[in-house]
């Protein structure tokens, strides 16, 4: 019955929604309002106001850079929700894990881990730094050292992996992103423009290129720094089963 | 006619039914869950098919480009927004689903939220 | 051009960044982090006060993130309403802060306590920017930040209720976050703007009616559910009454407020110009929730044994209140809602805080546990009346003002059937007050419930009751402070 009653519900949605989709300007016209009303100024002008080749980064951190602000401090408040639940491991009791998540496995799967994790890392850096001129950028850039931190993870094990990226590492370089969103945001302040101005309107104007692409950098960095270690954080919280959260019912 | 023109945004919208239906129907939370992230995935979908250009290049500007050929940025900026809240949302949920099963022993959630409250229950006397 | 232009931003990123420092306190010297926690609070407090004046009435602070204008960047709209909201937000938020210490002491286990500020933090910040953003996306952002602390501030104490009642909320609360995701991207689809002033603009042009429907019914089936309207309140009354006190307080007090205003700036400042019939339709649906809300909330609360879940159950028929006032598209009717999130705003908090009180002494939570509360908890318990006769509605509160408005504009909308649901509303809220205080005050309990001599709660969680519940009797009497600006604000936003 409730079984029924849900998949009436959902068929009546799916129609409603597939009649809108009728109704909707068609795709990949051209002459769409999203094509037409706020994005010609974007791909005309991003690279001249935002001094980034890839327009995409351009509006990210630039024209809504407030947006990416609030989403970082998503992330973040992603890793203080985590640890709320679960708990975190506290400074120099790493000895103290009952460590389940070791996979037993083969040499060379061990050593073809071990060889490929640096570059995996290297080509995070790459994707960091080069956000502003090829696709790429800080949360994709973190998003890979995380993804290579949980490889590292299944086939170490959290010790070897937490003692590698330890606590007294990860804590101060979680909330990176939002600092350095803060800083950047201010610093516009001191440069008499608005919170998150890039360009300041205090420097002279033959300065902003290489200012602008320096702040955007920053911004990056840290976006990247922060994203990895949160990831981090997350996976050995999710990952590690200490006496204390064990016995909690 | 549009419905068919428009095949992008009739998937994404088929693929939110179905997340949605999971999410209602399925008693396995890992499964809800999985159906929470196939409407978030159909969403993006969605946003992504909303920039895209018929002949369009990377809105990146290099070599050149005409930037009249460029797909629309926006949607791609904003999803990336999008990607990590999903991301955080999940990760959330995922810590919780631990939490629960360390506690009820049943990843159901019939017998999850059947269960008998204690009485006079005090949060944090059971720790 | 002053340096108080700035003031907004800062009353928002301030507490973002208090969150992101404060694990480094946590570190170092974890007995100061409830102290240091205030610091942001605080100063967002003072910014608040001080732009009080520089907003014109009927009028706007626009400030332009990164200086790109609004179509192109983000921009911050803080009218006069969005103001007074704020600085509801941040009052309240203060007091339950300074009320938390001694409560999560007891509650949280000391591996969270950080944890604990960290996400309150966040909560507020979110909150703050929640109010004041123009930008439709941005809404969005702010509302996850919100909605992610408050799922793990609800299940903060780790014990296996509160998992289960905050893992309830996030089945409901996730859906709901993508479906406003959704709804979002339609109404980008075809206006190609996220500027809420540009959208309105674009809205009355757009020829694309059905999909700006569907839209707006997605916005309000999302934001319902995150600000509880009747079907859709299924979370609200575990998650509320499982939470420790001071974050039931805010969750009731300011997050179910805060969602049904991101509703009204979405009909009121997005939706009016160029679709008024469909507002009007899908209003029509709203109010026959809402009025079924104020009855189902006020029977089910008289029904509770539980004391907080039957202030929960108070909330959803609030919600309601504020509901039939939006609906009532009058300048009283919107008035009273406004005041309505005031004073529940204060109320609710005062009650949750009350009855944080008696946990954090007693442990009772029960109603039949709090007869003859009043020969150990005096305070406390004079604290609790104020709040609940502000909760009815009885005249030197807040509560009436707020309710005479909120009947009048119904009853100026031409809408009789609604002002009688809400005198309705009024006598089921006498009933389920005036049980517990008849129980407080005139009952004896049993033995060695409570000691004969004053016994109460320490004053750092007495003195966060006591400014709540002064506050209602305040803005009760003082209603001329508040009340014709809120006219003139609501005379604009129709």
């Amino acid at each position: 019955m409730k079984r029924v009653a849900a998949l009436l519900f959902i068929a009546a949605l799916a129609v409603l929604l597939l009649y809108v989709v009728s109704r909707m300007p068609p795709m990949g016209d051209p002459e769409t309002p999203t094509a037409t009303h706020v994005i010609p100024r974007y791909l005309e002008k991003a690279e001249e106001e935002t001094h980034t080749v890839n327009v995409i980064t351009g509006v990210i951190l630039n024209y809504r850079g407030y947006d990416t602000m609030g989403e970082v401090t998503v992330i973040f408040c992603a890793l203080a929700a985590v640890l709320a639940v679960l708990g975190r491991e506290r400074r120099g009791v790493i000895h103290g894990f009952v460590d389940r998540s070791e996979v037993p496995s083969s040499t060379i799967v061990r050593t073809m881990v071990r060889f490929i994790v640096p570059f995996i890392i290297l080509f995070s850096v790459y994707t960091i730094l080069h956000g502003e001129t090829s696709p790429g950028g800080g949360f994709q850039g973190g998003a890979i050292i995380g993804g290579s931190m949980i490889i590292f993870t299944t086939i170490f094990g959290l010790y070897e992996s937490s003692r590698r990226i330890p606590l007294k590492v990860r804590a101060p370089l979680e909330g990176a992103a939002v600092m350095g969103f803060f800083l950047v945001g201010t610093l516009g302040l001191v440069g008499g423009g608005n919170f998150l101005t890039y360009a300041w309107p205090r420097v002279a104007q033959d300065l902003h290129p290489s200012l602008v692409v320096w702040l955007t950098v920053l911004v990056e960095v840290g976006i990247g720094l922060g994203g990895a270690m949160v990831l981090t954080s997350i996976l050995f919280a999710m990952i590690r089963e200490e006496e204390e959260i064990a016995t909690v019912s | 006619m549009r419905l068919f023109h428009n095949y992008h945004y009739a998937a994404a919208m088929l693929l939110f039914c179905l997340g949605l239906h999971t999410v209602i129907v399925r008693r396995n939370i890992i499964k809800k869950l999985i159906g929470l992230n196939i409407m978030e995935t159909s969403v993006f979908f969605f946003y992504i098919s909303l920039g895209y250009l018929d002949g369009g290049i990377a809105p990146i500007r290099v070599g050149g480009a005409d930037p009249a050929r460029m797909v629309n940025p926006i949607p791609q900026a904003l999803i990336l927004t999008g990607i990590v809240v999903a991301v955080s949302v999940t990760a959330l949920a995922l810590s919780m689903v631990i939490l629960l099963y360390r506690q009820y022993g049943t990843l159901d959630v019939d017998r999850l939220m059947r269960e008998e409250e204690p009485e006079a229950v005090e949060s944090g006397k059971e720790d | 051009m002053g340096a108080w232009r700035h003031f907004p931003i800062f009353m928002i990123t301030v507490p973002l960044l208090g969150a992101v420092l404060l694990p480094f306190l946590g570190y170092a010297k974890e007995r100061w982090v409830p102290y240091v926690a205030l610091l942001p609070l605080g100063a967002s407090t003072l910014l608040g006060i001080l732009l009080i004046g520089r907003i014109p009435s009927g009028g706007y602070l626009s400030y332009h993130m990164g200086g790109w204008e609004p179509p192109f960047g983000i921009e911050i709209r803080l009218d006069y309403v969005g103001l007074f909201l704020m600085l509801v937000v941040c009052g309240i938020t203060f007091l339950a802060l300074i009320y938390s210490r001694r409560y999560i002491d007891k509650e949280v286990s000391p591996g969270r306590r950080t944890a604990y500020y960290v996400l309150y933090l966040l909560m507020s910040g979110a909150m703050l920017g929640f109010v004041a953003t123009g930008d439709i996306f941005n809404l969005f952002v702010f509302m996850e930040i919100l909605a992610l602390s408050s799922y793990a501030l609800v299940a903060i104490t780790g014990n296996r209720n509160a998992v289960r009642a905050a893992f309830k909320y996030i089945l409901m609360g996730a859906p709901s976050s993508i479906i406003v995701l959704l709804a979002i991207g339609l109404l980008y689809s075809v206006t190609g703007t996220l500027n809420m002033a540009d959208l309105a603009r674009r809205i009355a042009e757009s020829g694309y009616t059905e999909v700006l429907i569907v839209s707006y019914i997605l916005l309000v089936v999302g934001f319902g559910v995150k600000a509880a309207l009747f079907p859709l309140h299924m979370w609200l009354p575990d998650a509320h009454s499982i939470a420790p006190s001071p974050i039931s307080a805010l969750l009731s007090g300011l997050l179910v407020e805060v969602c049904t205003f991101a509703l009204v700036r979405i009909t009121f400042s997005v939706f009016t110009l160029g679709a008024t019939d469909l507002v009007m339709g899908t209003a029509d649906a709203v109010g026959v929730a809402a009025a079924a809300a104020v009855l189902y909330g006020g029977i089910m609360a008289i029904l509770q044994k539980d004391l907080k879940m039957m202030i929960a159950y108070s909330t959803v028929s609030h919600i309601g209140y504020i509901f039939l006032g939006l609906t009532a598209f009058t300048a009283e009717g919107l008035t009273g809602a406004m005041y309505h999130m005031l004073d529940h705003g204060l109320a609710k908090a005062c009650l949750f805080l009350c009855a944080g009180n008696f946990i954090y002494m007693k442990g009772y939570r029960r109603i039949e546990d709090l007869k003859g509360a009043w020969s150990q908890m005096p305070w406390t318990c004079f604290a609790f009346a104020l709040a609940s006769i502000s909760v009815i509605g009885i005249p030197p509160t807040a509560g009436f003002i707020s309710k005479w408005y909120l009947i009048l504009g119904n009853v100026e909308g031409g809408k009789w059937l609604y002002a009688v649901v809400l005198l309705a509303g009024s006598i089921l809220a006498a009933v389920y007050c005036f049980r517990i205080l008849y129980y407080m005050f005139f009952q004896a309990g049993k033995e060695g419930a409570w000691e004969e001599s004053w016994h109460d709660a320490p004053p750092a969680m007495l003195a966060p009751v006591w400014v709540l519940s002064l506050a209602t009797l305040f803005f009760g009497v003082f209603s001329s402070l508040l009340i014709p600006s809120l006219l003139r604000a609501a005379a604009y936003l129709l």
